[in-house]
């Protein structure tokens, strides 16, 4: 599982709106302007293509079912159509999985795997990066084949493993499993960013008088603010969308995740309900979109201010 | 409560960190006192109706002070695969539901614990409905013991048929159903995904699914002769639907309340679909097309009642419970009279004979489910056909042949991929 | 790779006093392994053992009864030998993700690149509308977003059988586009290529931001046309980073798994539509042929780590310096 979401970090790193496109020469022109017209339009329909789903999303999950099911097109929840009920009855409906306890287990799970991802994974790249030593090749190598195996084939180990210990559906069953899987990619990542910030700087504070250890926790590791939030969200990601291993491990109602309990609604029996599966994945999706929202500002910050960079 | 969640994801989060595994607190049996524990039963789908639940649940923390019991529901789609893991370990539910086709598939593999004779004798014996108690034993033993049956049923409305007689035989049943199918109007609603309907068309027809040879394997039929002849009036059946050609039997009630539909084969608990209020949270139509809702047995090939597939469920105690006394303590309760009442009271086929007279004689809707559940018929059985039905190619089969494909073809790929599996 | 991504803009020139500054200092190796030993552990017990299982399971017949306990038979290469002569299973299957894999691929990689270019000429409104739209479709969790796609695409109530009716004429209501297996990967191929673009894109658009203006202008100078400036200056400019993100998206859309589960799950068929990640699934996890689906994913390996190989060696290589 661990390399498939991983586009968001590498992203989150690509965006830098450094020194302005090399769109040096050529002010006006009438020629130019058409064509800045013609480039603005294309840049419209990019936007309403790319967003145009989770716009689906949010205006299907405000509609009465009679709107959805018309002939009629709802583009939008006018005030005749506008409704609550898809979000209250899927928080409140507690006939097929509850909300509440799905939301809790979601972030306990998401914030523990970040938490020590971040930690694990921070200690592993400085021995990657700041010491040579038999076998640190090897063990990078691993790093990178290990993202290529294929998760699906070894989660009956997995859940074996943590059934053995008991650990099934329990948070920290989860946790660990989710660990693994994020691991070799959050080493990697880390490791590119702390190669980034130049050991000179390291040894200027030694001859002012700091220990080694001082020394790099004053200052390297804020250097590395950017690296681990990038990392972080990665970690994130995954832990906030699988669902699989999730549900292998968490069997119990009361230990579902919100992709297991979204899942149940894809499986109810009587009613391909749209109108609450809409508000189901809204609900799923949209502490991700904001935290994008709010953590992309972040990194490009860090990223222009050019430690990294070095 | 929020606050009550979050403590206990921290406190397991402690409890293990420190080393300390919460492994069978709850089942260690307290020195001298009867065993306590928390029994969860699982079942599948919404055919055990609210009532039954509650009955279960207060009768055994009434009978076993100091012990709880738990209805966790789970979903028809994934059940194999969530039973695989899940009951094989050490945090496995107490007793399960489990489709009669696919209890085979955990029966020979240990999943459940053995019912002895004397327990067998005790929980109903002989009165137990046979073609159930066979399909959940293995070499000999019982493992899964019948829950409840229920045979599809033909729904109409008489506002939708009109003067339209009612068939009383397979082909009439076809013909009516193509002169009463408009653009807007399914003579037959039939969603392609829904391969349970297609199989009274098999064998009525002359048809087979899968039949053992004489050297152990297993032949599937559908491209035998009666098979093919089956499939093709299946066909005919399909183009008079309007029903999406690969839909699941999902929202039955919808079409049917919309007076889009003249026949609609399901299971009899669909009625209360349909004869639900207008503004009820899943809404039916109780006012105008549930009004004079009426169902008839699907008719065989030469009269009377077709060989439909007798759906239903098989129930079991997990091998691994926890709490095996208490979960046999649960089963008792569960196919005790009273309890099979209430399912008879749904219109599903309680899992005793003697109790077939408590499904609502004077509903001749229930009558025409018990009437369905004469005749009919069970999937082959061999412990690898849940895997069949898991694998999904049944309903892609059917998919294809409602969208109109070349039957033959169809029948030919279904069979190899079926032979496949079950000789596997 | 993040290195390559952070370091390859100018991957000509790195410069130089990082170069001389990096070789780690010689140490007593303790500490290194101390601070390795958590993820050891984890990554030992969480990884290293399942592929042992794998691989040992890969030579028994291992079904449901082995999870109840009842010992494993050792079969040999059998589960191997059912697999690589299952033309209509394995191959197909495999042959299936292939396809999907170059056209997923393909499709990223060019709107990706065109959706750079495009940002590299708008004024900063247009790029933040651009950035923002995709921002949406990476954020999206890929179970929302399968169905999402999955309403659109509905069969009764979906708006795109909706809009077709109205534009055509025709009753396109009742239309099912997973019940064909093309269009269901017409479909998947969408889902995944909207998912993917945005990473593609805003990567792409960091890498060719790094170009230095004089080297366009000089090329402008030089007479060369927009087409010639892209292929024969910016292209090699961002090749290090092309190359990254051609075999990480080769691996990605290989693994596909959530797209094509949760698409299943709305409709389509199964047989049909299996790619490798869903195909070891089916087979392991719902029909309890472990056996079988460990000799599968042994053999995924080895053809993962074949295409990848090329990548992995270069990675290495930068790795000694």
């Amino acid at each position: 599982m661990s390399a498939v979401e991983s586009r968001t970090v590498q992203a989150g790193l690509g965006i830098r709106p450094q020194a302005g496109p090399a769109r040096t020469s050529g002010r006006g022109g009438p020629a130019r302007r058409v064509g800045d017209v013609v480039w603005g339009l294309v840049a419209v329909a990019v936007f309403a293509m790319s967003a145009f789903p989770v716009y689906w999303m949010i205006n299907t999950s405000f509609l009465p079912n009679s709107a959805i099911r018309g002939e009629d097109i709802a583009f939008f929840p006018t005030p005749d159509l506008f409704t609550m009920r898809n979000y209250v009855s899927v928080i409140t409906d507690e006939s097929r999985a509850a909300f509440t306890p799905a939301m809790w287990n979601s972030i306990w799970v998401t914030t523990l795997t970040v938490f020590l991802a971040m930690i694990l994974g921070f200690l592993a790249s400085l021995a990657l990066t700041r010491f040579k030593f038999k076998g640190r090749r090897t063990f990078i190598l691993l790093i990178l084949v290990v993202q290529m195996l294929p998760g699906e084939a070894m989660f009956i180990s997995l859940f074996r493993i943590i059934d053995s210990w008991h650990m099934l559906n329990t948070v920290i069953g989860l946790v660990l499993v989710y660990l693994a899987g994020v691991l070799p990619f959050t080493i990697w990542t880390l490791r590119g960013f702390v190669n980034g910030v130049p050991a000179e700087l390291e040894e200027a504070a030694m001859i002012d008088g700091c220990t080694k250890a001082g020394a790099f926790w004053r200052v390297t590791f804020p250097l590395l603010a950017p690296g681990l939030v990038a990392t972080g969200v990665f970690a994130l990601i995954q832990a906030w969308n699988e669902f699989i291993l999730a549900l292998i491990i968490m069997s119990r109602p009361e230990s579902m995740t919100l992709p297991i309990w979204l899942r149940t609604f894809q499986q109810a029996n009587e009613a391909t309900n749209w109108g609450a599966m809409m508000a189901g994945s809204t609900l799923v999706a949209l502490p991700v979109v904001i935290f994008f929202l709010f953590v992309q500002g972040r990194m490009t910050g860090g990223l222009v201010s050019g430690a990294v960079k070095g | 409560m929020k606050k009550i969640r979050v403590g206990g994801a921290v406190a397991s989060v402690a409890v293990v960190a420190l080393g300390l595994s919460a492994c069978g607190g709850s089942a260690e049996p307290a020195s001298e006192g009867p065993v306590t524990g928390d029994v969860r039963v699982w079942v599948v789908g919404g055919d055990t109706p609210e009532e039954a639940r509650a009955f279960l649940k207060s009768t055994f923390e009434e009978q076993n002070p100091g012990s709880t019991l738990t209805i966790e529901e789970q979903a028809w789609d994934g059940l194999v695969d969530k039973y695989t893991t899940a009951l094989s370990g050490s945090d496995a539910p107490d007793v399960v539901e489990i489709g009669n086709t696919q209890a085979a598939a955990f029966t020979s593999a240990g999943y459940f614990a053995e019912i002895t004779g004397e327990q067998f004798e005790e929980l109903g014996g002989d009165d137990l409905l046979p073609g159930f108690v066979e399909a959940g034993d293995w070499e000999g033993v019982h493992y899964a013991l019948p829950y409840y049956s229920g045979s599809r049923v033909v729904f109409y409305s008489e506002q939708v048929l009109g003067g339209t007689e009612v068939p009383s035989t397979l082909d009439e049943y076809v013909a009516t159903a193509s002169s009463l199918k408009t653009a807007d109007r399914s003579g037959i609603y039939w969603p392609g995904q829904d391969w349970y309907n297609a199989l009274p068309f098999i064998w009525e027809n002359g048809g087979f699914i899968a039949e053992p040879k004489d050297d152990g394997t297993w032949e599937a039929g559908f491209s035998s002769e009666g098979g093919l002849a089956g499939l093709e009036q299946i066909q005919e059946a399909f183009n008079t639907s309007n029903a999406p050609k690969d839909g699941q039997e999902t929202d039955l009630q919808v079409p049917f309340c919309e007076g889009k539909v003249a026949f609609l084969s399901a299971p009899s608990w669909i009625q209360w679909g349909i004869k639900a209020e207008e503004d009820a949270e899943v809404p039916g139509c109780l006012a105008t097309y549930g009004s004079d809702l009426k169902a008839f047995p699907l008719p065989g090939k030469d009269g009377g009642a077709a060989q439909v597939f007798a759906g239903g469920s098989n129930i079991a105690v997990a091998k691994n419970s926890p709490n095996p006394e208490l979960a046999y303590k649960a089963l008792q309760i569960m196919l005790s009279d009273e309890y099979q009442t209430m399912i008879a009271a749904t219109g599903l086929i309680p899992a005793k004979v003697s109790l077939a007279g408590q499904v609502p004689q004077d509903d001749p809707i229930a009558a025409a489910g018990v009437e369905a559940a004469k005749t009919a018929r069970l999937t082959p059985a061999s412990p690898k056909w849940a895997d069949v039905e898991a694998a999904g190619i049944l309903q892609a089969a059917f998919t294809k042949i409602a969208a109109g494909q070349d039957v033959e073809t169809i029948a030919k790929d279904l069979d190899t991929e079926i032979e496949k599996i079950l000789n596997s | 790779m993040t290195t390559s991504f952070l370091d390859a803009p100018a991957p000509a020139s790195p410069p130089p006093t990082r170069r001389s500054s990096r070789p780690p200092r010689r140490r007593k190796p303790v500490l290194p392994w101390l601070l390795l030993s958590a993820t050891l552990v984890v990554l030992g017990v969480f990884t290293g053992y399942p592929i042992v299982r794998l691989v040992v399971m890969s030579f028994q017949e291992y079904e449901r009864a082995q999870l109840m306990g009842t010992p494993a038979e050792w079969v040999g290469f059998d589960n191997y030998v059912s697999i690589l002569t299952d033309l209509d299973g394995f191959w197909t299957v495999l042959l299936r993700s292939f396809v999907v894999m170059v056209i997923c691929v393909v499709l990223t990689m060019v709107i990706g690149t065109l959706l750079a270019l495009l940002m590299m000429r708008l004024g900063k409104g247009l790029r933040v509308l651009v950035s923002v739209g995709l921002l949406l479709a990476w954020a999206m969790p890929p179970l929302s977003a399968t169905i999402v796609w999955g309403w659109i695409f509905d069969t009764e109530y979906g708006i795109v059988n909706n809009l077709l009716t109205r534009i055509t004429g025709d009753r396109w209501f009742g239309h099912s586009w997973l019940l064909d297996p093309l269009t269901f990967f017409m479909i998947l191929v969408i889902i995944v290529v909207w998912g993917a673009v945005p990473f593609v894109a805003f990567t792409m658009y960091a890498g060719l931001t790094q170009i230095p203006g004089e080297v366009i202008e000089a090329a402008q100078l030089d007479g060369a046309s927009a087409l010639q400036r892209f292929r024969l200056v910016q292209i090699p400019y961002v090749s290090g980073i092309i190359t990254v993100l051609i075999v990480l998206s080769m691996i990605w859309d290989l693994r596909l798994f959530t797209q094509v589960f949760a698409l299943q799950t709305i409709g389509g068929d199964r047989e049909a539509t299996n790619t490798i990640g869903v195909y070891i699934f089916q087979t392991g996890m719902a029909q309890g042929h472990y056996g079988v689906a460990g000799a599968i994913g042994v053999i995924f390996v080895f053809i993962m780590m074949g295409l990848s190989s090329y990548y992995v060696r270069r990675t290495v290589q930068e790795e000694e310096l």
